[in-house]
């Protein structure tokens, strides 16, 4: 495989991108819509930030009474990244599949194909250069998101520190490879189908199936495959509590929400009975939540909340991942977060190079009559 | 220039190219004839290195099509039938985009494409390619395949979309060509437009070469179930005396005129006899067979 070949179909690729009407269309919207977050975002940062230093001075001012050692905690300017985290899910999906689903197929129908391939390149060459092209024309959108953002904290005063400017890179990236990933199935499906339409509609299937189907189906499989939920005994004595659960969704329309219970047991500490209680449902949480994320991993959409939740809000992404441990005092620190997050960040990986080897496999034995 | 040995392509278990032995010269003109269906496009994209045989092999110019792809790829160019642009980008632009796979700088790339659209009579045009009509379109597929300057040029179904003007500027293109020393492998299923522009033809069915050599050649190989026997038309003033000689077959007389049959040309000797008998020829002609029924015959078995 030469490289100037390879470049030159992802450079024609790449502009073919960036000045199609339906890229512009849906990057231009996305960009508006995150900025608007952004701008909402900063607001509620802008409040946070006034409250913590309303705190500072009174514990400066006053004699404190709160438990030894407690300091307020700065909020983090990550927190104003939720938002686009949000629209990155729905219309960043869109960007992706959008860019994806006719590359292969549109050629076949124009026959563009059979003239390039007459010509001394590749087939490698080829689809290689169109997923570069596409990866580019992707990468572009995030930075051109990222440089929106940037400069809005800045107009709004806001400057990051070099940690919190190292997690807004890592939060391109792990947003990059959620793209990537829808990307990567409208490339193959592509490259399956012999028409455009199909190609869309069959993009459109496995987008709904891995954002919503396979995300109920994991907590379905969790229920079924858990085994019995363990029953409290009859008698309760005073209340202790000893556990929490936490539980997050999201959904297709990128809406994210989590809550956090506290599961409230009369257990009396000498109570054998209610302590054997108590360990029978741990693990059985414990059971269900494995089932459920290990479903999860196939969802690009839940991989890239969880990645992406560690980076923009770690205290919610580690309560996330250990639902018995206690909650976190401080803010854990961003390899931390990342490193409770690693099998999704993996998945975020392994996904798109999946369906890329795929879609490179059947190309490189297409008919091309 | 282009050689073929048993070349063979099966398609989900049916044969498309069928052992195939082809040789077509350095400089030559050649029409590949057949019906549709018969397995010339399939031939073609084996030779130009677009997809591999399944049996067999074929070479251009000495290289081994299925071993060397690209090196074939840079000596030859493919005019595919029903050929296709990227629509949202200008003639001009399409040719750039396959011009640099052949390491050409920008100059000499400008320089080509200037060339090749005066060619076709697309310069000036600047409209995209999606907005072109199928006769343009095929004008530009031709400036694509000279964009290298091939040696040999493989043409499938060239004037399938082309205005007569078009087919007259695309037979004088092959005549050019042709003088310059280029091979020119035209595929078509319409005899009168290999005619026009060929030297030699093959002619192939069901994936099969029936004939090859000159029009002439092919059509005498497959006129009549008696293979070689030659038609003599004979036309005399008088009533047709009897004729003896021992390489005819048969006789068909109607009245002073008769089609004798014989196992070679015997002009000579049938004009002496009839000199003998005191005959006039008024006519003595071998009769060419009808080349479009005779090709006919072959589409339709």
């Amino acid at each position: 495989m030469a490289l100037d070949r390879l470049f030159n179909v992802a450079k024609k690729e790449f502009s073919d991108h960036i000045t199609s009407r339906r890229f512009v269309i849906i990057l231009g919207l996305l960009l508006v819509i995150s900025a608007i977050g952004m701008h909402s975002g900063i607001e509620s940062y802008n409040t946070m930030l006034e409250s913590y230093n309303q705190q500072l001075q009174y514990m400066q001012g006053a004699e404190f009474d709160g438990p030894a050692g407690w300091m307020p905690e700065k909020p983090s300017i990550m927190l104003i990244f939720s938002a686009m985290m949000t629209y990155m899910t729905t219309l960043g999906a869109v960007l992706a599949l959008a860019i994806g689903f006719d590359l292969v197929s549109k050629e076949k129908e124009t026959r563009s194909l059979k003239s390039l391939l007459s010509h001394p390149v590749y087939r490698d060459e080829i689809i290689n250069g169109k997923a570069l092209g596409g990866i580019a024309a992707l990468g572009f959108a995030m930075v051109l998101a990222l440089a929106i953002s940037l400069a809005m904290l800045l107009v709004f005063s806001i400057i990051p520190t070099l940690e919190e400017f190292a997690a807004i890179l890592i939060f391109g990236a792990v947003t990059l490879g959620f793209l990537l990933a829808y990307f990567a199935i409208a490339l193959t499906m592509s490259t399956v189908s012999k028409e455009s339409g199909n190609a869309l509609i069959y993009t459109l299937v496995i987008f709904f199936a891995v954002s919503t189907i396979l995300p109920t189906f994991g907590m379905m499989a969790g229920d079924v495959f858990a085994g019995d939920r363990p029953e409290p005994p009859q008698m309760a004595p005073m209340p202790t509590p000893s556990g929490r659960t936490v539980t997050a969704t999201a959904s297709s329309s990128g809406y994210f929400t989590s809550s956090s219970s506290q599961t409230v047991v009369r257990v009396g500490m000498e109570d054998p009975e209610w302590q054997q209680y108590e360990e029978d449902m741990k693990a059985y949480t414990e059971r269900r939540m494995l089932i459920n994320d290990v479903s999860n991993l196939l969802s690009p959409q839940m991989n890239y909340v969880r990645a992406a939740m560690a980076v923009t809000n770690p205290r919610i992404a580690t309560m996330l991942s250990s639902p018995y441990s206690s909650i976190p005092e401080e803010t854990p620190g961003l390899a931390e977060a990342l490193g409770q997050v690693w099998m999704n960040i993996a998945a975020l990986i392994v996904f798109p190079s999946a369906f890329f080897a795929a879609a490179y496999v059947k190309f490189m034995r297409m008919d091309i009559r | 220039m282009i050689r073929t040995e048993k070349l063979t392509k099966v398609y989900n278990g049916k044969t498309a190219v069928d052992g195939l032995d082809l040789t077509v010269g350095e400089g030559e003109v050649f029409g590949f004839l057949g019906p549709n269906g018969a397995g010339k496009s399939t031939t073609i994209l084996m030779l130009t290195g677009m997809i591999e045989p399944t049996g067999g092999r074929c070479l251009v110019d000495g290289i081994e099509v299925a071993k060397d792809p690209l090196a074939v790829k840079k000596i030859i160019g493919y005019l595919p039938e029903d050929v296709g642009f990227y629509g949202n980008m200008t003639g001009e632009q399409n040719l750039d985009y396959f011009a640099r796979f052949y390491g050409m700088n920008a100059r000499e790339r400008k320089e080509r494409i200037t060339t090749l659209l005066e060619l076709v009579h697309l310069d000036g045009v600047t409209q995209k390619a999606g907005e072109y009509s199928r006769g343009m379109k095929q004008r530009l597929g031709l400036a694509q395949a000279l964009i290298n300057d091939p040696k040999v040029l493989f043409l499938d179904e060239p004037t399938a979309n082309l205005d007569p003007e078009g087919v007259r500027e695309y037979r004088e293109l092959v005549e050019r060509l042709a003088g310059e020393g280029k091979t020119v492998f035209v595929s078509s299923h319409i005899l009168s437009e290999v005619r026009a522009v060929c030297r030699t033809v093959g002619l192939l069915a069901k994936g099969r070469l029936v004939a090859q050599g000159t029009l002439g050649e092919v059509a005498r190989a497959l006129a009549s179930p008696d293979g070689d026997a030659v038609r003599i038309v004979v036309e005399t003033r008088e009533h047709l005396p009897d004729i003896e000689d021992p390489d005819i077959i048969d006789i068909e007389r109607n009245g002073n005129r008769a089609i004798v049959r014989a196992k070679a040309d015997i002009r000579d000797r049938l004009a002496a006899a009839l000199f003998t008998e005191g005959a006039h020829v008024r006519e003595m002609r071998v009769e060419e067979p009808d080349i479009e029924d005779v090709f006919m015959a072959v589409y339709r078995r």
